[in-house]
């Protein structure tokens, strides 16, 4: 059984994707194995309150126990604690998602302690996306970077109680990060070149990473076939697909 | 399920050049189903403009790769068109009569619209050889003086239509190339590079026909699980997937 940590539901502005119900999600990722998912709105992306978005992503998974809602919430507006507590009542959350270069701020950003603070008084987890796209095929009028790695490395010194999951890292910044910080595990959508996980496995522990597929932005098969036909040992292809993940999100 | 990978660099920047890596390469790979591999050699290890010595030692390196696994190998010759006619016409008469090569392959020495085009398309006509040129969206890259946008590959495809060439890279051409390539019979796309976006593999199907659409995986840069998985996952019948992992590139080199 495998937990994709990186899948959305909504639709996209830049490329002809599906825009799934929550049932069809489901549905789609079973065709690949995958079993449960860390799902998120890609409303919130583009929205200037997630808000709108992150209700819609409560109704859609209300009756899909497969897709587990993980709110995007942006700490850059001052209202984010009334964002937080509306997630918090609409449905049992374990993470919640930040975008920082979609939504204008940096990690640098003072409101963040008190945002970290927050997440650690009610128990929940840190989802950091560095990139959603290739940078290289974004729409022509949008410039906008993935997340820095020095950026990246800032963050989790200054916040070193808290383990964070990056997803969509790229391959060489994650093989920069890890070694001089611990405190973060990170999805391999965004990671590959030939033997992907052989390489990673190098530089970062198998109980550091974990599947996302950045569904459906990428291919769920082709995400999935990286890990389940990498020559892997069998328990480090379990750490990766689904056990790393059920003890971050405590499922 | 039988798989030609149109796409490969088994040698990238002087890595994986031994024997023994090679040997593992080809094992690993006839594990994922692939029969054949088109080795389009080290092509940037000069930069974008190797002299024609350099082009030649390349080339050299190539054929010792095809040579150790003949049955697995066919290769490309690399061209540096701006080197002019004489040169271009030794190398690829060489890299055929000596080595048997399929194809010429190029990369970033030139736009596909320049003139020094020219006399690489008579030797690929000369010698029955299928051209596969780099091509990228210069959309947001702006490198089109060396680059070749899916736009200029397409024109040169307009140009020779009695050639066949394959515009490389289907993800980095986006759905804006696939449109760009719509409506030359003598243009095929391969399904290398970048990430697996979703939906385009479905959309070239869509456009230019699923006959038109070759498996390919720009390894190593690429993992080749990913890149088949993509193909294999894809809204498409299984027959169409099969042409574009096996049978199109099989009729378009005459492999077998």
């Amino acid at each position: 059984m495998l937990i994709d940590t990186n899948a959305h539901l909504g639709p996209w502005p830049f490329s002809p994707l599906p825009d799934y119900t929550g049932p069809q999600l489901a549905a789609h990722l079973a065709a690949s194995g995958i079993r449960r998912a860390l799902v998120s709105h890609l409303g919130a992306v583009f929205l200037p309150d997630p808000t709108p978005a992150n209700r819609r992503l409560f109704a859609a998974v209300r009756r899909t126990p497969a897709l587990l809602p993980v709110p995007i919430l942006n700490p850059a507006l001052r209202t984010w604690p009334e964002q937080l507590a509306e997630c918090r009542a609409a449905a049992p959350i374990r993470a919640v998602k930040l975008l920082p270069n979609y939504h204008n701020y940096t990690l640098t950003a003072p409101a963040l302690d008190e945002f970290m603070a927050a997440l650690a008084a009610a128990k929940l987890k840190l989802v950091l996306n560095v990139r959603l796209e290739d940078e290289r095929h974004k729409y022509f009028a949008l410039r906008m970077k993935g997340v820095p790695a020095a950026a990246l490395g800032g963050f989790l010194r200054r916040f070193p109680s808290h383990h964070v999951l990056l997803t969509g890292l790229y391959k060489p910044d994650l093989e920069k990060l890890a070694p001089e910080h611990t405190n973060f595990s990170a999805d391999i959508a965004f990671c590959e070149w030939t033997n992907t996980l052989e390489h990673l496995l190098k530089k970062i522990p198998a109980n550091r990473l974990m599947l996302g597929t950045c569904t459906p932005l990428l291919s769920t098969r082709a995400e999935t076939d990286k890990l389940v036909r990498a020559s892997l040992p069998a328990r480090t292809k379990a750490l990766i697909g689904s056990e790393n993940a059920r003890r971050f999100f405590n499922l | 399920m039988r798989i030609i990978d149109v796409h490969t660099h088994p040698i990238f920047f002087g890595s994986g050049a031994k024997r023994p890596e090679v040997a593992r390469l080809v094992a690993r790979s006839r594990a994922l189903g692939i029969v054949r591999m088109v080795s389009l050699g080290d092509v940037l290890f000069h930069g974008a403009h190797p002299t024609a010595a350099q082009v030649a030692e390349l080339n050299d390196d190539n054929a010792r790769v095809q040579s150790w696994h003949p049955d697995f190998f066919s290769s490309f010759c690399m061209l540096n068109p701006v080197l002019g006619e004489r040169a271009v016409m030794k190398e690829v008469e060489r890299c055929v009569t000596k080595y048997g090569f399929k194809g010429i392959k190029l990369e970033i020495s030139n736009n596909a619209r320049d003139a020094c085009m020219k006399p690489v398309m008579e030797a690929a006509r000369r010698f029955g050889l299928v051209v596969l040129q780099h091509s990228w969206s210069m959309v947001n890259l702006k490198l089109r003086r060396f680059h070749s946008d899916p736009a200029d590959t397409a024109a040169l495809a307009r140009r020779h239509p009695d050639v066949k060439i394959i515009m490389a890279h289907l993800t980095g051409c986006g759905f804006r190339g696939v449109l760009e390539a719509k409506g030359c019979a003598n243009l095929y796309i391969d399904t290398s590079g970048g990430y697996p976006e979703e939906g385009l593999v479905e959309y070239a199907a869509e456009h230019l026909g699923a006959d038109h659409v070759l498996y390919g995986s720009d390894l190593p840069i690429r993992e080749n699980t990913v890149t088949i998985g993509r193909i294999l996952g894809a809204r498409l019948s299984a027959a169409d997937k099969q042409k574009m992992l096996y049978g199109n590139t099989a009729r378009l080199l005459n492999l077998n």
